[in-house]
């Protein structure tokens, strides 16, 4: 029971960091990310295609932080000219044939089967251990990069990124640089997301395209919008409560014997009824961002 | 190269309908509705579902089809209506919510497995050479009928006038008198009823399974953007880009540009090459391939 609440814990934690880099885009700086899986992706790939040309895990996180970098550029590029609506669109359809090239560039990613065997990044004396320390470590890089987000949310780049989201006309009036401040919105987001994605290769052993389907960025959606776009504590909050529900749906099946096909509709229901129930009822989130809040 | 231009219409024809309805829908209701492709989905089964109770095919359409398109209006007038005030991206959020909602809705009720509609297998029709099957024929004609009807209602009747209006400027329109509220009921049941009968038009040719509204989603979303979103006949020549593309990539032989006998593209791939369009489109012509910014009434 102790390693199974630790693995919820540990997955928690992962998403954590992957909501609050959503909340970066689309709280602060207003960018409809549904692509977001792709960056987590570029954090598993990296490690995996390391692994699998006998380099380090060093190696794999650099390789894993590049990729993410140009995707992330390559995200920011496109959301020049478009409204936001659009550019959700096209950042699904990117994370689509990048889901692609992995599924079936055989030689390189494994293809469907994908990559599996990386090494534990810690080892105790106990396989046990070596979790713990995954966890603390995990959980001590969420809690760097809220403070580091909370830290830059409140300065000027954070008022500015308010702006652009609220009133992106206005702010090009002004003479702020708005494909400047998509760009490196996008940057400081994607590397968190990309963090995230190099520890649960490592900490998963595998990594496979099934990973990356779009549901996933709908899963880190809906810890977003339950928790409150635009506030870094409510984000966290709303990974940890949906990872709970998650971790339940399966004793939930059990306690009424339902057949395994419940599993996944009922993950679905939970994700899409939590979304559309927060974005009706209480489209603030259950921590609301403060408004006003910074002095910078 | 009937074989082509056959392969070409068939996939346009499957793309076509679905996408005229989500950019018929986008003209009123301003953000791009993702349940759309999972109205696509339910109305083959519930279709199917009719059909089995004995009812004959073509009544079982139309009802499956009438269904969807109620439940399109109230799902607007519950939902979206209400999301739209904060933003056509949250709109947008809430739509994918509504389609997990269905994709979980039908995991229950129907379940993953693969159905087929019963048609009696006939033999191939001979059509200048090249060979198509009764389904074919059959998801081909409905298409058409669809296209020429809703033309019609667009261009020659007093309430597709009202429709062309409201979609050009709302506030003009409810000026001289036009009840805009009607006019968005009647565009959203009309888009609800085209997706589910685009949906029917491919189960009938292959399979129905509830992967259908889903693979649907970036060909369709690709059609209506390069159509023009908002624009329903724009869709229309945005699906025959699309299925030209990709009926092109899939027949076109590499082989000797690299010195080989064969390299054709992998047939993974030929579903990405839509969402490549889709993202190059976005990049260059975001607000479509014919951008008419006074639209006439």
């Amino acid at each position: 029971m102790f390693e199974f609440s630790l693995h919820v814990a540990t997955i928690a934690a992962l998403y954590g960091l992957l909501a609050l880099s959503l909340n970066l885009q689309t709280g602060f700086a207003g960018l409809v990310n549904f692509g977001q899986i792709a960056l987590f992706g570029c954090g598993t790939y990296g490690a995996a295609l390391a692994f699998n040309n006998q380099f380090g895990p060093v190696v794999g996180l650099l390789l894993g932080l590049v990729l993410v970098s140009l995707v992330a550029l390559f995200f920011a590029r496109l959301g020049r000219s478009l409204g936001s609506d659009y550019w959700g669109i096209a950042t699904l359809a990117i994370g689509q044939i990048l889901l692609t090239i992995a599924t079936n560039e055989t030689w390189l990613t494994g293809g469907a089967q994908g990559i599996s065997g990386l090494p534990q990044l810690f080892t105790g004396s106990t396989r046990l251990q070596g979790h713990l320390i995954l966890f603390s470590v995990t959980l001590a890089l969420l809690a760097a990069t809220w403070w580091l987000f909370h830290r830059l949310t409140q300065s000027k780049f954070g008022l500015s990124l308010r702006l652009m989201r609220e009133e992106p006309q206005f702010a090009a009036s002004l003479g702020y640089d708005l494909d400047g401040l998509r760009r490196s919105a996008m940057l400081v987001a994607a590397v968190p997301a990309a963090l995230s994605g190099f520890l649960f290769a490592h900490y998963m052993t595998f990594v496979g395209p099934d990973q990356l389907f779009s549901t996933e960025t709908f899963v880190v959606w809906t810890m977003v919008v339950i928790g409150g776009l635009g506030s870094h504590a409510g984000v966290v909050v709303g990974a940890i409560l949906t990872q709970m529900l998650f971790a339940a749906v399966p004793f939930a099946k059990d306690f009424f014997a339902l057949p395994s096909e419940y599993v996944a509709a009922m993950r679905l229901t939970l994700i899409g009824g939590g979304l559309l129930g927060f974005l009706l009822l209480r489209p603030q989130g259950l921590i609301p961002e403060k408004v006003g809040s910074i002095r910078g | 190269m009937v074989q082509f231009l056959v392969d070409l219409l068939l996939r346009a024809g499957d793309i076509a309908l679905v996408a005229v309805a989500l950019s018929a829908g986008y003209s009123l209701v301003k953000f791009p509705n993702i349940a759309i492709v999972q109205y696509a989905t339910i109305g083959p089964f519930l279709a199917y579902l009719i059909a089995r109770s004995g009812i004959p095919f073509a009544l079982a359409v139309a009802a499956a089809c009438l269904f969807v398109g109620v439940l399109a209006v109230a799902l607007n007038l519950l939902v979206f209506e209400r999301l739209l005030k904060s933003g056509s991206a949250i709109a947008m959020i809430g739509s994918l919510a509504v389609g997990m909602l269905f994709t979980a809705t039908l995991l229950v009720t129907a379940g993953p497995d693969t159905r087929h509609f019963d048609f009696a297998i006939t033999a191939l029709f001979d059509v200048f050479g090249s060979n198509v099957t009764l389904t074919q024929m059959i998801s081909l004609a409905m298409s058409l009928t669809a296209f020429i009807l809703l033309a019609l209602l667009l261009f020659c009747t007093d309430i597709g006038r009202c429709m062309r209006a409201t979609a050009a400027n709302p506030n003009l329109a409810r000026a001289t008198g036009i009840d805009a509220r009607l006019v968005v009921r009647v565009i959203i049941f009309l888009s609800g009823m085209l997706a589910a009968l685009g949906g029917t038009g491919i189960a009938i040719k292959s399979e129905l399974n509830i992967l259908l509204g889903p693979d649907l989603m970036l060909p369709v979303f690709a059609a209506a953007i390069l159509g023009g979103l908002g624009n329903p006949i724009g869709a229309i020549f945005g699906a025959l880009v699309i299925s030209f593309a990709e009926t092109l990539a899939a027949a076109i032989n590499f082989g000797p540009l690299v010195g080989q006998s064969f390299l054709f593209i992998p047939v993974n791939y030929i579903a990405a090459a839509s969402f490549l369009i889709l993202v190059v489109a976005l990049l260059f012509r975001p607000y479509g391939l014919f951008v008419n910014e006074v639209k006439r009434v």
